[in-house]
């Protein structure tokens, strides 16, 4: 044998050997043991291993914090606030935190490794938060891009929500994918109807969750939900309501009217705006022309932006249908859901006719 | 260039399926401080910057957006349809979320295509990186000069 190759077999058995004692090391030496995570001052109090992350030892004790990219620390999402026990601030941190939160103590969960007790604080809602194994019940082609799913919950569980929130869905490893990935979807169905979830779901070109919902999932197949989250709910007053969407931002619309019509709301009037590009790019038409037959104050308005054929909806883009609808919409509130491009400019023409910011609402994809 | 620890992170990030399906080198398995060396000289050669090229871009985009997804002729060449998606997406040097969807553009003149987004125009203008050789959203310096008509900054 050469001296070059003895001296490569001789580094290489050296390098795993030391491999192998740190990783015994790590095993026997570096046990944290139990730790107490306390949450909120003492309204729940964890008993967990440590050593691993803290958004993924909160999620195995069915605290779900949202995240976006499932804790590899690239979406800044999974944020807390640490009281106590959390350590420095780390560099991975950094450009997710604004000034004012790391003056507050708000970390991100997915990068503190709980190595000791610690106190944290999240907002009180996400203690109802739940993690859901489901099964496809229905996948529904509503358009070329736009699938509606109906997701059945486990025999004899629930899911209490509001209209407007939403759940994260998450995909399987495939293809060149390798982790569980998860993404946040809007829920179409009413609370009422609280033994499955309905998501609506538009593919994303290379998306890495769409892709999987588009090529990879059938009805029957397991999938995991966790939700719901999100600020994004009718407002409990008296004004009439603007909704306006377009694609898949129907969803949490559905949600907001189906809800309504449940809890019997008929002293609000609601006039929903549904934008799309041609007649094929509409969906549940059908289904919210019924409502407006049968619920006086409920009034549909599907607009289309470049159809030149014969169609008995409005004309144009869904702002200057909108525009054209009102004069003063001062005393009204607005609910928008859609592209980050629709709600600005739907922002602008409802100012521009007097509605008060504080009287519109958005769910903008982001 | 030296391919850093930290160079090799990022590199790890834009593998297919890391933070996109895809990733955002193609088939290019240079080191990532090699492609941003080629990039580099290829603009100083070109005498363009990756930020003139960035502005022009966003200001293309900017002319399509609010449009909901309808397409728009621009200075009687460009075909450009600006999509918006629903999240964000994180750059692989991990400084920032930027909002996804895309922007495509056609040359009405040639028929050349440029395809970008928030997150492409931030790697190329603050990091110099235009995507690997043959990857979807590759902003290559000569094409750019090209399509856009873009000066050299002396002359400019």
């Amino acid at each position: 044998m050469s001296p070059i190759i003895t001296a490569i077999v001789v580094i290489s058995a050296l390098t795993g050997g030391l491999t192998i004692l740190l990783l015994i090391a790590e095993f026997f030496f570096a046990n944290y043991g139990e730790v107490t995570v306390d949450v909120n001052a003492g309204e729940k109090t964890l008993k967990v291993k440590g050593g691993a992350n803290l958004l993924s030892t909160l999620a195995s004790q069915k605290l779900f914090l949202p995240s976006g990219c499932g804790g590899r620390g690239s979406c800044g999402t999974c944020k807390c606030r640490v009281v106590d026990g959390g350590g420095p601030l780390l560099p991975t941190e950094t450009p997710y935190l604004s000034d004012e939160e790391r003056k507050t103590s708000v970390r991100l969960a997915c990068q503190i490794k709980v190595k000791n007790d610690i106190k944290i604080q999240v907002p009180e809602e996400l203690l109802s938060i739940k993690e859901f194994e489901t099964v496809i019940e229905k996948i529904t082609d509503f358009t070329h891009d736009i699938k509606g799913i109906r997701f059945k919950l486990p025999e004899g569980e629930t899911i209490k929500f509001k209209a407007g929130q939403f759940a994260n869905l998450f995909s399987k490893p495939y293809d060149e994918v390798r982790e569980e990935t998860s993404r946040a979807y809007s829920i179409s169905s009413a609370p009422k109807d609280n033994k499955a979830i309905e998501l609506i779901i538009r593919y994303v070109p290379n998306g890495m969750v769409t892709t999987y919902v588009f090529k990879h999932l059938k009805e029957g197949d397991k999938v995991k939900l966790i939700g719901p989250f999100g600020e994004f709910f009718l407002r409990d007053t008296d004004r009439e309501i603007v909704c306006i969407a377009g694609g898949s931002g129907l969803a949490p619309i559905r949600s907001i009217i189906l809800d309504m019509i449940d809890r019997g709301i008929s002293n609000r009037k609601a006039t929903f705006f549904f934008g799309a590009v041609t007649k094929k790019d509409l969906y549940y038409v059908e289904e919210f022309k019924e409502i407006e037959k049968n619920h006086p104050w409920f009034r549909f308005v599907p607009a289309l932006s470049r159809d030149d054929s014969d169609h008995p909806y409005s004309k144009g883009l869904i702002t200057d249908v909108v525009a054209s609808n009102y004069s003063d919409l001062k005393n009204m509130e607005a609910y928008l859901c859609g592209s980050p491009g629709m709600i600005d400019a739907c922002e602008k023409v409802l100012t521009s006719k007097g509605m008060p910011k504080t009287q519109i609402f958005y769910d903008k994809f982001s | 260039m030296k391919q850093t620890p930290e160079l090799d992170l990022v590199q790890s990030k834009m593998q297919p399926g890391v933070l996109t399906l895809k990733g955002f080198l193609g088939s290019d398995d240079r080191k990532l401080a090699d492609i941003l060396v080629a990039d580099q000289q290829s603009f100083s050669r070109l005498g363009i910057t990756p930020l003139q090229a960035a502005e022009r871009l966003q200001q293309l985009a900017d002319l399509g957006a609010d449009l909901m997804e309808e397409e728009i002729l621009v200075e009687q060449r460009y075909r450009i349809k600006v999509r918006d998606d629903r999240g964000k997406i994180p750059s692989p040097w991990g400084d920032g979320l930027f909002e996804k969807g895309d922007v495509d553009l056609i040359d009405n003149s040639t028929g050349e295509t440029l395809k970008w987004n928030r997150l492409t125009l931030r790697l190329m203008s603050v990091h110099g990186f235009c995507g690997g050789v043959d990857s979807e959203y590759r902003l290559d310096p000569e094409k750019l000069m090209r399509i856009l008509d873009l000066k050299p900054e002396a002359q400019s």
